[in-house]
């Protein structure tokens, strides 16, 4: 006592009423769940003295006045009670005034009570997640939520989904959302949490929830939560499963070896005719060539030109062999997830322990991801006035992560696809196809030295995959340390220290003796990957009811955040011996550097929040962060939001009406930035010079353009909703409309580059996200037994851009003009093949401004071609409930935009890559007798038709059975003679099942519309059992 | 207790919130350009640093550096017959330097003109720095020389020289800041005039310069004056090409026949007046290698084999002829590879790279006095060089002697990347003719091995014998010059100024 006045006294100077006082303290719990109740009121009645309780219920209140005698406890939503005053615990429980429940969810720095809320926060549940086989948390955004869309555009085991929320509000500075841990912004990797250990995630969407992480908010921020102990002794909870694993989608289909050697000759014969030879010359040199440009002769020694000077087979040549490279490359994943925790709570603690094991197998050979996660969050109620607590996490991962979304050509998911069916993957006789042996009756791998180099020569991946490694070690470590002091009634004091460390070790080796690299001895590549980031943070609240009816929210505080990599990367080759693979073993030091980046953030920021009679809501927020990648004249900015909602249903003229539970209005408006140029960007305001040393002599020159006048991009940010509830919250919903304007967007602006830069960043333009969100919940069917409830979210939203220095910009394949989404294609038109040459042909604008057409592809001119983003985007979960049985399935959709396929380009080649495959649309190539054809002739002579064009753009709607859960929770009954609480046996699966149109290519790939050579989506089946005892 | 949470509390507070520099972070492996530009020493740097990105940096496997503008050159004539693999075919079938949307159109662009900038800023800004006043001249007199062979280089490949007149490239003598905007295109006399203009700056801010004679890329007297000759031969200004490819050789004697023989990847060459030296640990440029070495195991692509039809051109006790081996290796039966280049260390993939040498000076001489009628002088010039490759005398009398010395460029510079430049500059044409019997069928070439034994093998010419419309090579065509990257004619409003 004694102490936490010194406290106040140092802090806030001398008060001047010391008087006798009694301490009240007690916990809150609804009485539906028995679940504690945050931000419930405790008043003393008549007066204004009281205090609201905290997130685990509970509440201490020091009474003054001797003669107070009863206190008020209020919740909204449930009924009010009064209790007498008593310096023993109090257990008070409310129950429901019988109209909405509501529901307290996490936002900026506290929690909030959704239904009266002023700003737009969507909440995913821990019950939502275990539904999901995924080994990120991010992949199981995907359809749970309005306004989040997510893009797993890579199935390697661990990998991370794109996320965004309410559309693409920057285009070159990082579009992700800020991730938030256990109150804190994350620095960790977001694969070393266990969607097990996660309680509640929720995704602020609006200014009014988001604008208090200032500089880092603008593109939305999600929140992880992890789970507390509850009410209640020891709780164990166990968890297995085992499944297995597959392609999602069929890869691109490809000709036969058959249908291939009868169009490789066709592709020579036509060049040969095009260099001016003649007919029966150009036949006959594409016989005498086809087998040598291709490498290899699958027909045998017996039929030395299999295909005739007519371009057809020669009578009686049969393949003698078929190998699929790409069935090699891939398997049957195999998958094992293992999860124990203990929790429970006391009077004055709450713990959460747990441990997880995840083995994910990859698809494809080689591939894989493995974690061992452990976690302990502790609070202890260490005085009557402070509370203290640590959340400590520790993972461990071991990923085996082959190249892939890369356009290496040992990509092991291209590898296979552009690996034709007559190259053999074992020794073959050249002239019976019989397997050749080795002394031990063996079959040897074939490296192929005879294969051109569009076919990978010296290499077989099938054999070296097992050999070679591509390993990506991380170590996690996550700490979230608090205390937080009560000082005086409803004033207290919350510091936090938060760390996030993370260790990345990549190593990646070749052997010594087979594929790739056996000329130079092998290779081996470690590479370091070291952030440290911490959080400090010092926050006062202050919470307060006066006269029964007003309530009064404050914060204020302060915040720090270092974030530091540091880099270090050694690459050496010649191997001493086979069978070593570290750095020490190889000869040659190919190269070696390392460097560290440093960036800073400082903030002052302060909330208030008021409410009257639980009807109106008003809320505001100010933040000054500065940051280190600005010129400090400009590093510091101000984000700001305010908001309102007003809870139509506590009036008197709604309050009866029985068939509405809940009606809300509410709207926010407020500012918010960034400055996230991306990775790597840390000091674009200033003039440097990248060290780059020569043969011994230190070197350094000007790679990249400097800015002084750089800063935040801000994020202006309206929101407007309507929240219901109807039938006795049978039916409910919430309708959102949004609008995110976005200006000083950081951009990479293109230079011309004989400026000898070829971008600079700069703050230009203005872009607008505006939207609408819709998320229903209805359950049509509610019996003793039998329950149905549909869930259902959509979000449209359209991408523009409102303003440009200049009237175009156009960067690769995308082209930013005013009134245009960002993700606007600019591409050549494809202007079919032309009947009488069989050439490919494109648009062009001629001088006259009428439209021509050409097959000149660098003359051809480009137009906007529609955009990547989608109309309408969201999920559908149904869940029948039988009983014991509980069945659940999640549909995630995106309707509308476009993807430009360049992986399909590979297979689609003329005839300019000997050996590579064709994919069967090559079969429709133009011919004399085939002259209306979208697919040109085939030639040695590259024509351009496999550059980019509006060709290759493809519809990219797809809707995914994202998740199918089948549970049975055993009779209660057989429980207790068991001593269990639960038994729960299930069955999941995910992406069971896509509906798309391109076939051959994942339809999930980048938000922005591209391929990238990506590891496919894969397909689950697995079984598990939960108990709890 | 409580006094301890207070300590740390007011101690963060302290800590986080009043330490100034919080917000000021430094890059690691980044310098600020005032440091740089302070000392002559630090000047040095830059100069070192330039020439390291514009040898090293990868734009893709198929453009490993600078370098790769050699290759292509020689991919784009008529003696190397490209084969379809990886890296150059596209520019062997004239379907990629004309074509603004390639990579390699735009890698080329970005290297020469992020060079030209970094010397820029050398020109600018040495004079300022605190140092030697010596270095600071040296210094200024190198980045003059690169900042030549980059405009020398854009002179060569952008645009013909017919009249001086036509429009080229732009020209930057300033280094470009936040602010800059694009030039518009100078003209092809003008990129000349420039060039000459920093090559005879350079000259005297050099005279007392003597780099060791193992850090042949530093740029010393000797470079400026053989840029100086390719840059007045380029531009038919032939008795200055004469007196300063004479000056250029001076120091650097022909190699014997048996160090032709050993792979052109070593830079202590005595013939070598300029290269670039590689190193295990800075070997990105030797990735030019896989493409020119045809017969090193571990050379990845080997795809410069020779044009049958070039082999016609030597006779055989010359020592150039010795290169040449026809391929029996099933995977490239019938290819006849030219050995020229072969990794230094096989082991390690690495190999130095020429960038000039007295051959082509020999040359220059030979073929400046004959465009200015001097027939003897130029035969004795010639024959300097015939007599170092023990081949015959030119005995000629005169007539066709500058296309006999165009020849034996062809011969002497094969693959060293003087091919298109040549074609570009004497309105020449591509040669390329199909490799066939008579009546059109294959070619059977008897190919002698080491046991006595004969293999008979199809005999591999040029695959791409027109141009890709279709129609024959013509003097002047524009298949041969490389276009202007379609980033600068969308990014550059003055351009066509």
């Amino acid at each position: 006592m004694l102490q936490r006045l010194l406290l106040s006294l140092l802090l806030f100077g001398p008060l001047a009423i010391f008087a006798q006082s009694r301490t009240v303290t007690g916990r809150i719990y609804s009485a539906k769940d028995n679940t504690p109740l945050p931000g419930a009121t405790v008043v003393v009645k008549g007066t204004t003295n009281g205090t609201v309780s905290d997130p685990n219920g509970n509440f201490t209140l020091q009474v003054n006045d001797p003669a107070a005698t009863t206190l008020v406890i209020r919740f909204v939503g449930l009924e009010s009670q009064e209790v007498p005053v008593s310096t023993t615990p109090l257990n008070i429980s409310l129950k429901s005034a019988g109209k909405d429940i509501d529901e307290v969810v996490v936002v900026a720095y506290g929690t909030a009570k959704k239904n009266s809320y002023t700003g737009s926060v969507a909440t995913i549940k821990s019950d939502e997640l275990v539904n999901r086989q995924v080994s990120n948390v991010t992949k199981a955004l995907q359809g749970l939520a309005a306004g989040v869309q997510s893009s797993a555009s890579s199935g390697q085991p661990g990998s991370e989904a794109t996320i965004r929320i309410r559309g693409v509000g920057s285009i070159n500075a990082s579009a992700d959302p800020l991730y938030v841990v256990d109150g804190v912004p994350y620095g960790g990797s977001l694969s070393a949490i266990n969607p097990y250990d996660i309680e509640s995630i929720s995704v602020l969407k609006d200014a009014a929830s988001s604008a208090l992480y200032g500089s880092r908010g603008a593109n939305g921020v999600i929140i992880i939560t992890t789970k507390k102990g509850k009410k209640g002794g020891n709780n164990i909870d166990v968890r297995v499963s085992q499944g297995y694993s597959n392609r999602a989608v069929k890869d691109y289909e490809k000709v036969s070896t058959d249908q291939y050697f009868q169009m490789y000759w066709e592709a020579l014969r036509n060049a040969g005719l095009t260099n001016g030879l003649s007919p029966t010359t150009a036949a006959a040199q594409a016989s005498s060539n086809l087998v040598r440009r291709v490498g290899i002769n699958p027909y045998g020694t017996a039929f030395p030109q299999p295909v005739g000077t007519d371009g057809k087979l020669v009578s009686g040549a049969k393949p003698l062999w078929d190998d699929s490279w790409n069935d090699a490359m891939q398997r049957t994943g195999h998958r094992t997830e293992a999860d124990l925790n203990i929790s429970g709570a006391t009077d004055k603690s709450r713990y959460y322990i747990a441990g997880g094991y995840l083995d994910d197998q990859g698809i494809y050979l080689g591939s894989g991801f493995k974690r061992y996660n452990v976690r302990s969050n502790v609070e202890l109620d260490a005085k009557k006035w402070l509370k203290v607590g640590l959340n400590l996490s520790g993972a461990h991962s071991d990923q085996q992560a082959p190249p892939s979304e890369d356009s290496r050509s040992d990509n092991y998911v291209n590898y296979g696809r552009l690996m034709s069916n007559f190259y053999p993957i074992y020794q073959r006789d050249k002239a019976t196809g019989q397997y050749i042996l080795d002394a031990n009756g063996n079959k040897i791998f074939d490296f192929g030295s005879y294969r051109p180099s569009a076919d990978n020569p010296n290499s077989n991946l099938v054999a070296t995959s097992a050999i070679d490694k591509h390993n990506v070690i991380r170590d996690d470590v996550s700490a979230r340390v608090y205390g937080e002091a009560t000082i005086w009634r409803g004033l207290k004091f919350k510091s936090s220290y938060n760390a996030d460390y993370t260790n990345r070790q990549s190593h990646d080796y070749t052997n010594p003796t087979l594929g790739f690299d056996a000329e130079v001895g092998g290779t081996v590549e470690k590479a370091t990957y070291r952030t440290f980031s911490w959080t400090f943070n010092n926050l006062l609240t202050y919470e307060e009811t006066f006269n029964e009816k007003h309530h009064l929210s404050l914060l204020a505080g302060q915040e720090a955040y270092k974030y530091q990599t540091t880099f270090m990367d050694g690459q050496k080759s010649g191997f001493s011996l086979p069978g070593l693979d570290e750095l020490s073993d190889a000869s040659l030091i190919k190269d070696l550097q390392g460097y560290t980046d440093t960036y800073t953030l400082s903030s002052y920021l302060g909330r208030a929040e008021y409410d009257y009679e639980g009807k109106y809501f008003l809320s505001g927020s100010l933040r000054r962060d500065g940051s280190s990648r600005f010129a400090p004249n400009r590093r510091w900015g101000t984000f700001w939001s305010v908001g309102a909602s007003w809870k139509l249903t506590e009036e008197k003229a709604l309050k009866n009406v029985s068939w509405l539970d809940l009606l809300t209005l509410r709207a926010s408006y407020g500012g918010q930035g960034n400055d996230n140029l991306g990775p790597d960007s840390y000091y674009n305001y200033y003039p440097l010079l990248e060290v780059n040393s020569n043969l011994g002599e230190g070197g350094t020159y000007r790679r990249f353009l400097y800015n002084p006048l750089l800063k935040w991009e801000t994020n202006l940010n309206f929101n407007a909703g309507v929240d219901f509830a109807l039938f006795n919250n049978r039916f409910s919903g919430t309708l959102e409309f949004f609008q995110r304007s976005s200006k000083d967007l950081l951009y990479s602006k293109p230079l011309a580059p004989s400026l000898g830069f070829g971008s600079i960043a700069q703050n230009i333009g203005a872009l607008k996200n505006t939207g609408a969100e819709l998320t229903l919940h209805g359950i049509p069917v509610k019996t003793k037994d039998f329950s149905w409830a549909i869930d259902l979210n959509m979000t449209r939203y359209r991408n523009k851009v409102t303003e440009l220095p200049q009237k175009t910009i156009i960067s690769g394949t995308k082209r930013l003009e005013v009134g245009k989404s960002i993700y606007e294609f600019y591409l050549r038109q494809w202007a079919g093949v032309d009947p009488n040459t069989g050439l490919p042909q494109w648009y062009v604008d001629k001088a006259d401004g009428s439209k021509g057409i050409t097959n000149n592809y660098s003359s051809a001119s480009l137009y906007g071609s529609g955009s990547s983003l989608p109309d309408v985007y969201g999920g559908i979960t149904n869940t029948f409930n039988y009983k014991g049985f509980s069945f659940s399935f999640l549909v995630a959709y995106s309707l509308g935009g476009k993807v430009l396929d360049q992986d399909y380009l590979f297979l689609l080649g003329t005839g300019t890559s000997p050996g590579r495959p064709f994919a069967t649309e090559m079969l429709n190539h133009w011919t004399p007798d085939n002259k209306n054809t979208d697919v040109p002739k085939l030639t040695t002579i590259n024509t351009n038709w496999t550059s980019v064009s509006s060709r290759f753009l493809y519809d990219a709607s797809y809707a995914r059975l994202k998740s199918v859960n089948l549970s049975y929770n055993l009779p209660a009954l057989w429980m207790e003679k068991a001593h269990l609480h639960n038994v729960m046996i299930y069955l999941q699966g995910e992406n069971l099942f896509t509906l798309y149109k391109h076939k051959g290519l994942d339809p999930e790939q980048s938000i922005g519309g591209t391929t990238y050579y990506r590891y496919p989506a894969i397909k689950s089946l697995s079984a598990g059992i939960n108990l709890s005892f | 207790m409580n006094k301890k949470l207070l300590l740390i509390i007011f101690a963060a507070l302290a800590f986080s919130a009043c330490k100034k520099d919080f917000l000021d972070t430094k890059p690691t492996n980044a310098v600020p350009d005032d440091q740089v530009f302070s000392t002559a020493d630090n000047v040095e740097t830059v100069l070192n640093g330039t020439w390291s990105y514009m040898f090293e940096e990868f734009f893709s496997y198929a453009v490993p550096g600078y370098k790769s503008i050699n290759l292509t050159s020689d991919a784009m004539g008529s003696d190397v017959a490209v084969i379809s693999s990886y890296g150059f075919s596209a520019a062997y079938g004239y379907t990629e330097m004309n074509d603004n949307t390639k990579n390699r159109v735009s890698a080329y662009w970005t290297i020469l003109y992020k060079v030209i900038d970094n010397c820029n800023n050398i020109i600018a800004r040495v004079d300022n720095a605190t140092g030697d006043d010596s270095k600071k001249q040296r210094l200024k007199g190198q980045a003059y020389a690169l900042r030549a062979n980059c405009y020398l280089t854009l002179a060569s490949f952008y645009q013909f020289n017919k009249t001086g007149a036509e429009k080229a490239v732009p020209i930057y003598t300033t280094p470009s800041g936040p602010t800059s905007v694009g030039k518009p295109k100078a003209t092809i006399g003008e990129v000349y005039k420039l060039v000459i203009d920093d090559l005879q700056k350079a000259l005297p801010l050099l005279k007392d310069y003597q780099r060791s004679g193992t850090q042949k890329w530093k740029i010393d007297a000797s470079v400026v004056n053989g840029l100086l000759a390719r840059a007045y031969l380029y531009n038919r200004q032939w008795p200055e090409a004469i007196t300063s490819a004479i000056a250029a050789r001076n120091g650097y004697p022909l190699m014997s026949g048996d160090e032709y023989n050993k792979g052109f990847s070593d830079i202590s060459n005595g013939e070598w007046i300029w290269g670039h030296a590689q190193t295990p640990n800075q070997s990105n440029a030797s990735y030019n290698f896989h493409f020119l070495d045809v017969s090193t195991p571990a050379s990845y692509y080997q795809s410069f084999m020779a044009d049958p039809y070039f082999k016609n051109f030597f006779d055989s006790a010359d020592v150039r002829f010795r290169l040449f081996d026809w391929d029996t290796l099933p995977d490239q039966e019938g290819f006849l590879r030219y050995k020229k280049f072969r990794f230094r260390d096989p082991g390690a993939l690495i190999g130095d790279l020429v960038l000039m040498r007295s051959a082509e000076m020999y040359l220059i001489e030979a073929e400046a006095y004959a465009q200015n009628g001097n027939t003897g002088k130029a035969a004795a010039a010639l024959n300097v060089l015939r007599d170092a490759r023990s081949a015959t005398h030119y005995t000629g009398n005169g007539s066709h002697l500058v296309d006999t010395i165009l020849v034996e460029r062809r011969k002497e510079l094969w693959g060293e990347g003087f091919s298109l430049s040549d074609i570009i500059r004497t309105g020449g044409t591509v040669v390329r003719k199909p490799f066939l019997s008579y009546n059109g069928q294959d070619s059977i070439i008897r190919v002698p091995r080491g046991d006595g034994s004969f293999v008979e093998v199809a005999g591999q010419g040029h695959q791409t014998l027109k141009q890709p419309d279709g129609t024959a090579f013509t003097p002047y065509s524009n298949f041969y010059l490389f276009a202007i990257p379609i980033t600068e004619v969308q990014n550059n409003p003055n351009l066509n100024n």
